[in-house]
């Protein structure tokens, strides 16, 4: 038994090893048959902004026939000086940056008030917190309208029928996941800082943030995302070109009556979305690897 | 001790406490008039006249609502069980050690970020017209055209695939959580010799309830208040096969500003969202772990 | 008792906010501002401090032009606001008529606000419910009704006609811009009507004449599909398309509108299912394509539609001023030709036209003269017309259309077309057939002429759920 030792522990060996081989080659292929699914429409889209009309919609190879330039030259027009495409973008993320940065800041502090404390209506506000989320905002638009137009905000050139309720936390997405997160935080650590003399302040600055910073980088991203998206928000509130966000820029040309090219909309939809490409593909490590304090935990 | 407790209570308050302005200030106006309109005519432009329980009633006597609530329900029940898989999927395929692994999550997340644009209206019906790229694909293994966008059983289905496939925000909180558990865990239980599909379901799946949870309501939440897809690629047809709730919300109260009827509409999909959530919370006790309970 | 406390302060404080909301009008700048301010007042004592700021910004390069102000008589320097919805052209021609006005009135600074035509009206619609309109504003033909049914959205332009030239209209246009209590609440830009317009190429290709009569035109189905094959079609109609073809055969045969000027419904349930029977028959001589068919093409727009770019479907009923955009995504080597109403018989072609879109002022607005005075410049000073061309349609207004077709400055096709509409002495077209509840996503017209191609209505239940839908409108 001891002398067919060393030769099962080889064999084994390699059976492990094809095993892995198997493995990992099958790992590569779901994620690449998966990654061409995932990505063929962002190809068509590169490739349809080098297409006439007809084009478009007669052919579904990403590869134009008939090559032109005309939707890029289009779409930097400019409509009577007011706005064009980078004032628009320059539009876009003058206010979805104060709005992400307030809706981090205020769902952190509620999300831990939460998650954290027990003080008399937790349980009921938690509910009603919840409760938000579950009323198609479609029927809130003419309240609100109604509300901000009595606060003398509608058109306002800070944009602040989009901003300031950031600063309140009205993102239940955002606290909800924090909290889901921070129940996963074990409470030994905040114990422990809480004995070294730490206020509950400094607890969460110090030692709840850095656990939670995956969960945050997402919730920036995604806040980042949606309000660069939004486009009913800014269509009611926003009322002069020169204000106008990306989102309601790439759709000015957009008649059905008089008909568009649609090389130019997709142009412009494709210049309008790389900023989201680019911040995600450069915060991707931050949620993945920033964080050794993660592994602490479990 | 007595005092610090006290204190602690004050302190979780005044966290909160910019949220609860917020709610006040800002949604507790809206929120208190919808429910009002919608037990009135309300009419945006002929004011209101009575109140009424009529626009209650109609969504589960008219036709058209009726319709709308079933296919919202087949549309959510299609739609989460698979969106959250292949998000939990691949997230745990991307959790490997991949080479060139940046790209492939930026490459996942793409379709969430193009969101509704008006490329993939386009994109999409083209994909799946009759002599689509897809019924190209289905005839090489000979099949028969299906008629995606035209027949009321399959278009659905299609509306269903677009969110299925924009599933990287999903994914991405989930690569979040998945960062979250201990590589020693792993460790232990390979020594162990757990096979990977065991480690998967018998640590990892455990240690991520509370983030399966969260994305579960979310998606959940998402799905009944689904409008994009039907907006942009069938304006609700073939025969309102994709006409759900919330898009005759918005048509009720965007195009025909029929503020009474859409709030009831919505306030009947807001219960039905409160009570999926009420029975979520309530199974929690079954199924999900949390690391912070303390016995309570 | 915990519970009890908290929904006590949830609720006081709920009802503090609503308070706080209905109270404070003090932050709010003039925007929020009493609306009903009397339209024909002419203002004099205003000249608030901004609005002199505000002119500083007046456009000075063109100051050369400006002596013609004088004879246009007094006006008050402030600052106007001015909307519309389209396209890229006419963003464009607008923003320059809007400058070259400024440089002709100096003083007057207009600020504009423009858009695409997804949710504007909805955006628009907001405003003026809660005051804020702009002073002068772009509208559709429905508009009207649906947003100024009391009178009390647009001021009568018939206040500010000093300087508004109406006697450019004619009389009939007019009446159709009158708000239920009779006000002139718009002025047409244009008038519009249906025609049709022939893939000449494929008709040529199957040796089929471009039809004059409605039978020509069922007699091409069946040729189209034996010379050219089951996917060649002479006309190709959407739901609203359908609903608009039955009217006018509905309208061919009665000889009277569809919905009367004063509003009342015009058919019985009988006429309609006489007209679905007739939509029927169009799918089932191979005339056009079923809704199936145009969902599977893609649910896209037929300009849009592979079938149409490259010939297969080779009619278009559309307006008449909307041609160019079939014309510029046709595949190579395909012409689009303007035809004849369709005669169904009798010479009977059963046209109506409408308003295609109206100007209005906002009874909201602080200086309804300088409004008026732009809104003319833009439709009967013969500099501004030059600059605005065709991108409204056909003027409605006469020295507008004189000077345009003068310096043929409109398009062929469309002059074609808007002729071809006119020679038929189109009919009334009410707004009411444009109702929402009958013309939107899922409303009337889709449910009943897609119901009927699927096969899930009969001709008589389709006619009485569509007679019901009408009877509701007109109501």
């Amino acid at each position: 038994m001891a002398g067919n030792n060393t030769k099962t522990l080889s064999q084994a060996e390699a059976h492990l090893r094809r095993q892995r081989i198997i493995q990992v080659t099958l790992r590569y292929f779901v994620l690449i048959v998966v990654g061409v699914i995932m990505l063929y429409p962002l190809v068509w889209m590169v490739g349809a902004t080098f297409k006439q009309n007809s084009e478009i919609f007669t052919s579904m190879n990403p590869i134009p026939v008939h090559p032109t330039m005309s939707g890029y030259h289009d779409a930097m027009q400019n409509y009577g000086g007011a706005i064009n495409i980078w004032k628009a973008m320059a539009n876009t993320y003058s206010y979805v940056i104060p709005e992400v940065i307030f809706t981090l800041i205020s769902s952190i502090l509620t999300a831990y008030g939460f998650g954290r404390f027990k003080f008399k209506g937790h349980d009921l506000l938690f509910s009603a917190m919840m409760a938000m989320l579950f009323l198609p905002q479609v029927v809130l638009n003419v309240p609100q309208y109604i509300m901000y137009n009595k606060f003398g905000w509608i058109g306002s050139k800070l944009y602040l029928p989009l901003v300031v309720p950031t600063l309140f936390a009205t993102e239940t997405y955002f606290i909800f996941m924090l909290i889901q997160f921070l129940r996963n935080v074990p409470k030994d650590l905040e114990e422990a800082a809480s004995i070294d003399g730490c206020n509950v302040m400094q607890t969460l600055v110090q030692i709840i943030v850095p656990m939670l910073m995956p969960a945050i980088v997402s919730c920036a991203l995604f806040k980042f995302m949606w309000s660069s998206n939004d486009f009913m928000g800014p269509l009611l509130y926003v009322n002069t070109p020169a204000k106008y966000p990306a989102t309601i820029f790439v759709k000015l040309s957009m008649d059905s009556d008089a008909g568009f090219n649609w090389n130019k909309i997709l142009a412009l939809s494709l210049i309008s979305i790389l900023p989201s490409i680019i911040v995600f593909f450069a915060a991707q490590n931050q949620f993945v690897e920033g964080i050794s304090a993660g592994g602490v935990k479990g | 001790m007595k005092k610090s407790k006290f204190l602690k209570n004050n302190i979780g308050f005044l966290f909160i406490l910019p949220w609860l302005i917020g709610f006040l200030v800002f949604k507790a106006y809206p929120f208190a008039s919808s429910l009002f309109y919608s037990f009135t005519d309300y009419h945006l432009f002929k004011g209101m006249s009575e109140f009424t329980l009529q626009n209650y009633i109609e969504v589960f006597s008219k036709p058209l609502e009726r319709k709308a609530l079933i296919v919202t329900f087949k549309y959510a029940f299609m739609t989460v069980p698979l969106k959250l898989v292949a998000a939990l999927f691949i997230a745990y395929i991307l959790n490997f050690k991949i080479k060139g692994v940046n790209f492939f999550r930026t490459a996942y997340y793409i379709p969430s970020i193009l969101g509704g644009s008006v490329a993939i209206a386009v994109l999409w019906r083209a994909l799946f017209k009759d002599d689509g790229l897809i019924n190209g694909l289905l005839a090489i293994f000979g099949i028969e055209t299906v008629h995606f966008l035209s027949d009321p059983n399959w278009a659905l289905f299609i509306i269903c695939l677009l969110r299925v496939w924009q599933f990287g925000s999903a994914m991405v909180i989930f690569l979040a959580a998945l960062k979250g558990v201990s590589v020693d865990l792993y460790e232990a239980a390979s020594i162990d010799g757990a096979g990977k599909w065991r480690q998967f379901f018998s640590i990892t799946v455990p240690l991520i309830t509370p983030v399966i949870f969260y994305n579960l309501i979310t998606q959940l939440v998402q799905a009944f208040q689904e409008f994009n897809g039907p907006f942009i690629i069938t304006a609700g047809g073939p025969r309102n096969a994709t006409t759900l709730m919330s898009l005759l919300v918005y048509n009720n109260a965007f195009k025909n500003y029929k503020m009474g009827k859409a709030s009831a509409q919505a306030w009947v999909l807001f219960v039905i969202l409160m009570l999926f959530t009420a029975l979520s919370f309530w199974s929690q006790n079954h199924w999900v772990y949390y690391a912070d309970d303390d016995g309570r | 008792m915990k519970k009890k406390a908290l929904a006590i302060l949830m609720t006081s404080a709920m009802a503090a906010t609503i308070l706080a909301g209905c109270g404070s009008s003090s932050p709010a700048p003039a925007a929020s501002e009493p609306a009903a301010a009397p339209a024909a007042e002419e203002k004099a004592e205003e000249a608030p401090a901004e609005e002199a700021a505000e002119e500083a910004e007046a456009p000075a390069e063109e100051a050369a032009e400006a002596p013609a102000a004088e004879a246009s008589g007094d006006y008050e320097e402030c600052t106007i606001k001015f909307d519309w919805w389209g396209g890229d052209s006419r963003h464009e021609a607008t923003n320059k008529a809007v400058e070259a006005f400024m440089a002709k009135y100096p003083g007057i600074n207009v600020e504009v606000n423009f858009g695409a035509w997804t949710d504007w009206e909805t955006a628009r619609a907001l405003e003026y419910q809660s005051g804020t309109g702009s002073d002068l504003t772009q509208i559709g033909s429905n508009w009207i009704p649906d947003y100024d049914g009391d009178g009390t959205t647009f001021i009568d332009l018939n206040t500010v006609s000093d300087v508004l030239d109406l006697s450019q209209f004619n009389a009939s246009d007019l009446e159709k811009c009158l708000d239920p209590t009779g006000q002139q609440a718009g002025v047409p830009i244009s008038m519009t009507g249906r025609i049709f317009y022939w893939n000449k190429t494929t008709f040529d290709k199957a040796g089929v004449e471009i039809p004059k009569t409605i039978d020509d035109l069922i007699a091409a189905g069946k040729t189209f599909q034996e010379v050219l094959g089951d996917e060649y079609f002479p006309l190709s109609l959407g739901e609203y398309d359908r609903a608009l073809f039955m009217s006018f055969y509905i309208q061919a045969k009665s000889g009277e509108p569809i919905i009367a000027e004063d509003g009342t419904l015009n058919v019985t349930e009988e006429q309609l299912a006489d007209g679905f029977a007739f939509i029927q028959s169009l799918e089932d001589n191979h005339v056009i394509p079923t809704i199936a068919a145009l969902a599977g093409d893609g649910n896209v727009t037929l300009n849009e539609n592979p079938k149409f770019i490259d010939g297969r479907y080779a009619g278009v009923f559309e307006w008449d001023s909307a041609p160019l955009k079939y014309t510029s995504n046709l595949a190579e080597g395909q012409e689009l030709v303007v035809g004849d109403e369709l005669d169904f018989g009798n010479g009977k072609t059963g046209v109506s036209a409408k308003v295609s879109m109206a100007f209005a002022i906002c009874a909201s607005s602080q200086h309804p003269h300088e409004a008026a005075m732009l809104m003319n410049y833009l439709l009967n000073d013969p500099e501004g017309i030059a600059i605005m061309a065709s991108e409204r349609g056909v003027p409605a207004s006469k020295i507008g259309f004189d000077t345009l077709n003068d310096a043929g400055m409109i398009d062929p096709l469309i002059a074609a077309a808007h002729n071809g509409v006119y020679a038929a002495n189109p009919m009334f077209f009410s707004p009411k057939f444009d109702n929402g509840e009958l013309k939107g996503d899922g409303a009337a017209y889709i449910d009943t002429f897609s119901g009927l191609s699927y096969g899930d209505y009969s001709v008589e239940e389709a006619a009485s759920i569509l007679y019901d839908a009408y009877t509701n409108v007109c109501e």
